[in-house]
């Protein structure tokens, strides 16, 4: 089975929140400096759902990002995992991409690829949460599409995915080829063996760029982008404490309650 | 394995970056692995890198390296409790011809010098920690890291201070506290334009600012605070066992420093963005280990190639320059195709020729001299009450400086304590 993941690079979740800072005027997020971004959680089970199924059934897979600086780490980390290939899709052009944009510039690259039967995506990119691309590749490219899997696997007429609803889950069969997007409930991403990532290191990871796909330039990149950002800031989150005391236990807990109240929490 | 590596540089610090970039530049196939999970993640350091050993290294360094500001003014303060006697250090040599200090962010400039090790050629993998060496009898033929064995002709030991490879090679003992300083410092964001007004720099220019006094109350240390270009570094270094023996600890010290008024003024209205520490092995050439064996070399902290004379603390200089001198051996051993330890003990010969091995000689005195506790206590304090006496009138009559120097020490020390303090200086410092 020949598997396309895409995976996304995304601000590492690790930093910590003093160094989270957004640009109010530009609306733009700054990019922590001497933190690298790593890959999205989920596209890295995506990946872990591809090697599974790519152990029990045989077959490649390739891993495809669009992102510029850097961006070749989080293929580096999909092959030091175990992937075969992957491709880094960049192009001035695509500054500024929306969803679709994005959704848009990956079909491409899937249908360069061609041989494919199935595209893999995580459920939702950890920065902006949006959970669109995945839908868009698959109405792009034509394809059956089942959102949120937490397991997949061939059958003979289709891929057999199990999706997760919010209390149990559903059975699909679906004909191939298909895109998946992949939920958390997949388990935890394998980390890369050290032949892995010497592996990977040692790689150079090819770059597409807006002529190699065939984009048409009008579609992509800022000026394309159908949605509009009006604001964009940090929510500012405001921590108060009171100690309230009392002569004995009971005093302070009668005091707290009080208090509860006033502040309607109770 | 693909193919045999003839080098496994053990951890991307300055040691390990340096003495890869030039052995991949000889064309040798090296892979550096580091156990963080980006190249630099975890390190840390004061600090500014001193001296020509990068610019030698790295033709567009001035250009390309993504360092903070230069050291175009050097002030060393005496503390007590309350006040701060300076000596502020500006001279345009410190820029010509070519910038003698260089203010960086190790998490930045770690990843960038690992990066020109990669575009040389060396295959660098972060994320990849040495659990062991690789044994063919006395040789050291590879590492292990996790589950693998990764093979080479020989392996470089960069990995930092109280470095297990060392240890492992058998050539380092477990290290005791009495060896160590502490470090810890935070980064504290302000604006660029608020740090120019506050330190009077402009452009590049920058401060390094070291502190001896009150600030370790009394343990063998002292303070510092660096220049970013948006941002201060402001930390403490002490003594470990002195630590461990009085039960302080060195974030408490890091916060009374910080409340010292000098100090307080100048971090004021700052965010607090990053918190680390970490260890500093400051017994000089006395704690260094055999410096290589069999197919094994081993070079900056991990060798405790740190020079600290109290009024300096430097390492990651020694760092580069002995991976270079690790890097020159390996490229000679290859040649001959003999990686004995006879072979490599071209690498010493090297350091002892360079300013590596001849600066930890002057100075093998000093780690003793700065354990003296009257340097953190009995100096600063006399230093600051004469000038109190000198630059505060209080109506009554002037006396001369040197009678206000007699009056300070009164009650304090007599020259008969002074006196030895002052010899051994003279032979350490
Ligand atoms: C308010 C706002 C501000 C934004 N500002 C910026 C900005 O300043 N700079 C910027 O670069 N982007 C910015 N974006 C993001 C950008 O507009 C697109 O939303 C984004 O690139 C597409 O990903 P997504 O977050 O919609 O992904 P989702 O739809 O959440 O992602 C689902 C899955 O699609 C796949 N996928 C998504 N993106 C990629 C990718 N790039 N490559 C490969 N696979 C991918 C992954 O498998 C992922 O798990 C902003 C988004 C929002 C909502
Ligand atoms: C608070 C403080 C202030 C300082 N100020 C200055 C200053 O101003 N100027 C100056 O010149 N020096 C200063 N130093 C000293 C300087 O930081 C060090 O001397 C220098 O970093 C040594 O470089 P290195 O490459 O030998 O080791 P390190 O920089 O410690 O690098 C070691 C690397 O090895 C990796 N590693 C460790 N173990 C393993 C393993 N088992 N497997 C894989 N990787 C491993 C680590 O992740 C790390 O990246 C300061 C130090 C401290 C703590």
């Amino acid at each position: 089975m020949n598997i396309i993941v895409c995976v996304k690079q995304v601000l590492d979740p690790d930093i910590p929140p003093a160094k989270f800072r957004v640009d109010s005027a530009s609306k733009k997020v700054v990019p922590p400096e001497g933190i690298p971004p790593v890959i999205n959680p989920y596209d890295a089970q995506a990946v872990e759902l591809a090697l599974r199924l790519k152990e029990k059934h045989g077959g490649k897979i390739s891993v495809l990002t669009v992102g510029s600086n850097g961006a070749d780490k989080v293929v580096k980390h999909a092959i030091s995992m175990g992937a075969d290939e992957g491709v880094v899709l960049s192009d001035e052009t695509f500054e500024g991409s929306d969803s679709f944009s994005v959704a848009y510039i990956l079909s491409k690259a899937i249908e360069k690829i061609g041989e494919y039967d199935l595209v893999l995506c995580g459920r939702q990119a950890a920065d902006w949460d949006e959970g669109l691309v995945g839908s868009v590749v698959a109405e792009n490219l034509g394809t059956s599409l089942v959102t949120l899997a937490e397991d997949a696997e061939a059958v003979d007429d289709g891929l057999k995915v199990k999706r997760v609803t919010l209390d149990g889950y559903q059975v699909f069969v679906v004909p191939l080829p298909a895109v998946v997007t992949v939920s958390n409930e997949v388990g935890q991403a394998r980390l890369p063996s050290g032949l892995g990532i010497i592996s990977a290191a040692r790689r150079q990871i090819p770059v597409w760029k807006a002529e190699d796909l065939g984009v048409d330039p009008s579609l992509v990149g800022s000026t394309a982008a159908r949605r509009k950002l009006f604001a964009l800031s940090v929510p500012a989150r405001e921590r108060k404490c009171e100690i309230i005391e009392g002569e004995t236990p009971a005093e302070a807990a009668t005091k707290l309650a009080v208090r509860l109240r006033e502040a309607g929490a109770i | 394995m693909e193919q045999e590596f003839d080098a496994i540089v053990v951890g991307a610090g300055p040691a390990g970056s340096a003495c890869a970039y030039k052995l991949a530049n000889a064309g040798l196939q090296v892979l550096v692995i580091d156990r963080g999970k980006f190249v630099g993640a975890k390190n840390m350091w004061g600090g500014a890198f001193y001296g020509g050993d990068l610019l030698n290294l790295l033709p567009n360094f001035c250009e390309e390296a993504p360092f903070e500001r230069y050291v175009t003014r050097q002030k060393i303060s005496f503390l007590t409790e309350e006040d701060c006697l300076s000596v502020d250090f500006a001279s345009p040599k410190f820029k010509e011809p070519a910038p003698h200090g260089f203010v960086m962010l190790r998490s930045k400039f770690d990843r960038w010098f690992a990066d020109k090790a990669q575009e040389a050629g060396a295959v660098v993998a972060p994320g990849l920690g040495a659990d062991d060496l690789l044994w063919d009898g006395s040789r050291v033929v590879g590492v292990k890291a996790g589950s693998d064995e990764l093979p080479a002709s020989v392996v470089v030991a960069c990995d930092g201070a109280n470095s297990g490879m060392a240890q492992k090679a058998g050539l380092q003992k477990e290290l005791s506290s009495e060896d160590m300083k502490q470090g810890v410092k935070e980064v504290i964001e302000l604006s660029e334009e608020i740090i120019e007004q506050r330190f009077g720099l402009s452009g590049k220019e920058g401060i390094a600012w070291e502190f001896v006094g009150s600030c370790t109350q009394g343990l063998p240390g002292g303070g510092f605070i660096y220049t970013n270009k948006d941002s201060l570094s402001v930390g403490i270094v002490v003594q470990l066992d002195a630590l461990v023996k009085r039960k302080v600890q060195a974030n408490d010290l890091l916060e009374g420093f910080k409340s010292h008024p000098e100090v307080a003024r100048v971090i004021e209205g700052g965010k607090l963005v990053e918190y680390s520490a970490h260890l500093i092995p400051v017994s000089g050439i006395n704690m260094m280990p055999e410096l290589s064996r069999d197919g094994f070399l081993v070079a900056g902290d991990a060798a405790a190639l740190v020079l600290g004379t109290g009024l300096i603390l430097e390492g990651a200089n020694f760092a580069v320059a002995s991976g270079i001198a690790a890097a020159e051996t390996v490229i000679e051993a290859k040649e001959r195709g003999d990686f004995s330890n006879e072979s490599l003990s071209m690498y010493r010969r090297l350091l002892e020729d360079s300013y590596v091995l001849k600066d930890l000689r002057t100075f093998r005195k000093a780690p003793h001299f700065l354990e003296n506790p009257h340097i953190y206590n009995l100096y600063p304090e006399l230093a600051c009450d004469v000038a109190r006496r000198v630059f505060i009138g209080d109506g009554q009559p002037r006396k001369t400086t040197w009678d206000n120097v007699r009056d300070s020490l009164k009650g304090r020390a007599s020259l008969l304590q002074i006196l030895p303090d002052l010899w051994q200086g003279k032979g350490a410092i």
